[in-house]
């Protein structure tokens, strides 16, 4: 067990360095001289020979030939890529182009905004995804049924930033029950100890912080939980379905068990390895989704900062984030695959 | 004897029944379902709208503005306090709405067209290839063009470092040689330090005909490249290497890799399409394999495979056909989701260059005006995408029924 834990970890690392890879190829797409597209055409010289020395503009992108004629082998790998990569080995991400300061600073900053959104989607998604596709698949060809895949659809065909919007206009715009922007209405505040804040005001016991953070919170994750509820009900529904025409089903139920019990203890057990799959890859739609959802709901987090520095050709910033994004979802997918050696005793893995 | 005649004809006549192919079969489901039919008349209805739209119906994004009829609300009807007729309503620039959105659909379905085609066709190319070689080993032809692709292209390396480029035959010739030689020396252990041996000289000696140190970098790299090349790469390492720069691109969620792209690359429609269809390659590529690996060793491959039908052959008139269902479900489903990815990119100002008219484009342009009360600027856009990509996926799943074999009406 412990070996092929390891084994999956180092697996990882051909494909990170690949990764790594193509976000630094990113700043090779930038038609005509980088530091110039970066600053504008007005920029001034020390400003550009600044951008071009912190990216190492100066110097080629992989490895210098010319350093090698003149047998200067040290300077032969140094190059941007190795520069970059080096820096991504000390946690440095580069500074922001505009604001000069640290990106993986602001990142820690901005990252439990988006965190907290997206465990409250995905807290919502299973929460309505598990049992409906359960419900859904034990009365097969009901009218529950066809409601569940009809609305299961609708939610993955809805863009989320067009849900995003169209809650706004009802519930800010029409009827002005819910804020919309930012995290915290002005004037209230929490003390911050994970940055969580549902979770913060709950360990102060500040409930009026708690209310108006949720106030805030609920309308982006309603938009961002659509569609992986959608996927998280529609692969619940059909695991359920495979699983129920089993033998062992079939046996469970004529010896008199209740359905509550055939259904959660012996099939949905047996339907979870396919959902959790699928749980781990909503992981990603759902960071992906909140460059989207912040933008719409100016929520304070990391997707948000991204549009933002799409506009201000921010690049150091766009690349710190994908890279981010990237690594958490390798992560949570190699977390899945793990959790499927620890839960299904069927597998083996030596 | 006359009287069991007609029996006869009977039993035949039940036994024989009228031919149908699978496609005909699998057109009477999808007809069957009202789901899938509803989707194919939304398809159809937007994509005639959009193509007769294009090329029937003159419109100029860059003449049309009228800031006297800013913003108003929908209205059908022509009066005397209201003039114009507006079924959409007007935009920020006085845009009707209506004509944008039908005109939008060309861009926006354009975009999702050449995405998926894109993903479709590289995506299948490779999941055919990979999942093909890894279940059936290659010939000699096959062995030499791969061994001598490998060759060369890892003999860009050394050939770049030197400026030579004629060291890149060198290596092709190397991985050539690897496949020539194969029975040759299979015995002999110090096969792999042949060809350690014969790549540092290759690269060693061109090096060192420009500088000493170059020498000995292209020598140790051409060592490296001497001991990949000295046993011929077989299927299966072939496809192992393709899946895993597929699992790179993977490891980026969803439509995050296109927005980053296109982040760089600068906005424009035509850099979205090929940004979506880049993301979208391992998709195709992963199922195209799965499905080949689970066909090829079913007994009519095995049998066109013993009868000494070509590689080629087996693979286009016998993998390829056999494989069809499940991808073009896919790529149905996979035009929803680059719908809605082209629309993400439109919103983020990334996708058609204003004032080109297009859905998410459009929204990402109103939804400021939404504090106005100005709803209709971002509802009917909204719609046309929710509807459009609701086809696609309605079609979609009639498509996997209708195309699934186990569902053949008798």
């Amino acid at each position: 067990m412990a070996k092929y834990i390891l084994q999956r970890l180092i697996s990882v690392i051909p494909t990170l360095i690949g990764v790594t890879l193509v976000i630094f190829l990113f700043q090779r797409l930038i038609p005509g001289d980088p530091a110039v597209a970066m600053l504008g055409e007005h920029a001034t010289e020390e400003n550009v020979a600044r951008i071009r020395e912190q990216f190492g503009l100066n110097r080629p992108a992989f490895l210098d030939r010319d350093a090698l004629v003149e047998g200067d082998l040290p300077g032969f790998f140094d190059s941007q890529y190795v520069r970059y990569f080096n820096r991504l080995l000390q946690f440095d991400l580069g500074d922001s182009i505009h604001r000069r300061i640290p990106v993986a600073e602001t990142l820690k900053e901005r990252f439990p905004a988006t965190l907290e959104l997206a465990l409250l989607s995905m807290f919502f998604a299973l929460l309505i995804g598990i049992p409906v596709g359960i419900a859904s698949a034990s009365r097969r060809n009901s009218w529950l049924d066809g409601t569940t895949m009809i609305g299961s659809l609708l939610g993955v065909s809805i863009p989320i930033f067009w849900l995003g919007i169209m809650e706004i206009m009802l519930f800010s715009v029409f009827l002005k029950w819910l804020p919309s922007g930012s995290r915290l209405s002005p004037g209230v505040s929490i003390t911050p100890i994970t940055n969580l804040l549902l979770l913060d005001s709950l360990l102060t016991g500040n409930f009026a912080g708690f209310w108006d953070a949720f106030k805030h919170i609920i309308m982006p994750a309603v938009a961002l939980a659509t569609i992986p509820t959608a996927i998280i009900t529609r692969m619940t529904r059909s695991s359920m379905l495979d699983v129920l025409q089993e033998d062992y089903i079939r046996t469970a139920a004529a010896k008199g068990l209740p359905e509550r019990v055939v259904l959660y203890r012996h099939a949905l057990k047996n339907a979870f390895l396919p959902v959790i799959t699928i749980i781990g890859i909503q992981v990603g739609t759902l960071l992906a989704g909140a460059v989207l959802t912040e933008t719409i709901f100016s929520w304070p987090g990391i997707g948000k900062w991204v549009y933002d520095s799409i506009l201000g050709r921010d690049y150091p910033i766009v690349q710190g984030v994908t890279l981010l994004i990237a690594v958490i979802f390798l992560f949570v997918n190699l977390l899945v695959d793990i959790s499927y050696a620890l839960l299904d005793p069927r597998i083996s893995y030596d | 004897m006359s009287t069991q005649m007609p029996e006869v004809e009977v039993l035949t006549d039940f036994a024989v029944r009228e031919h149908r192919s699978l496609w005909l079969d699998a057109w009477r489901r999808l007809k069957a379902s009202r789901t899938a039919m509803l989707g194919l008349v939304v398809v159809a209805v937007f994509l005639l709208s959009a193509v007769g739209a294009h090329f029937f119906w003159n419109y100029n994004a860059k003449t049309d503005l009228d800031y006297s009829s800013k913003l108003l609300p929908p209205n059908l009807v022509s009066t005397a306090e209201k003039p114009g007729v507006h079924i959409f309503g007007t935009d920020k620039l006085g845009r009707d709405i209506f004509t944008r959105v039908v005109h939008g659909g060309w861009n926006s379905l354009r975009v999702g067209l050449v995405a998926v085609s894109i993903s479709l066709i590289i995506g299948c190319l490779l999941g055919l290839f990979a999942g093909f070689f890894e279940s059936f080993d290659m010939n000699l032809k096959e062995k030499l063009v791969l061994m001598c692709g490998l060759g060369l292209v890892l003999g860009l390396f050394p050939a770049w470092i030197a400026r030579q480029w004629y060291q890149t035959l060198l290596f092709g010739g190397l991985g050539a040689a690897s496949v020539i030689l194969e029975k040759k020396f299979a015995h002999v252990k110090l096969r792999p330090v042949m060809f350690a041996a014969a790549g540092a000289l290759l690269g060693g000696l061109s090096g060192l005909l420009l500088a000493p140190l170059v020498g000995l970098v292209c020598a140790v790299v051409g060592l490296l490249i001497g001991l990949l090349l000295n046993k011929p790469v077989n299927g299966k390492a072939f496809s192992s290497i393709t899946m895993r720069v597929m699992d790179i691109l993977l490891s980026f969620p969803s439509y995050l890799l296109a927005i980053a792209i296109v982040a760089f690359l600068g906005p424009g429609l035509e850099k979205g399409m090929i940004a979506i269809g880049v993301v979208g390659i391992p998709v195709y590529a992963r199922l195209a394999r799965s499905a080949v690996l689970s066909v090829s060793q079913k007994e009519y491959v095995l049998a066109s495979q013993s009868v000494g039908e070509g590689h080629g052959r087996i693979l286009f008139k016998h993998v390829l056909p056999n494989i069809l269902s499940p991808i073009i479900v896919q790529a149905t489903m996979g035009l929803a989701s680059a719908i809605l990815s082209a629309a993400a990119l439109g919103f983020l100002g990334l996708g058609a260059i204003p004032p080109e008219p297009e859905w998410g484009a459009m929204l990402g342009d109103s939804y400021k005006f939404l504090s106005s009360g100005a709803w209709w600027a971002v509802l009917f856009p909204g719609l046309a995408i929710v509807f459009s990509v609701l086809g696609f996926n309605l079609l979609g799943d009639g498509l996997r029924d209708a195309l699934d074999p186990k569902m053949r009406i008798n």
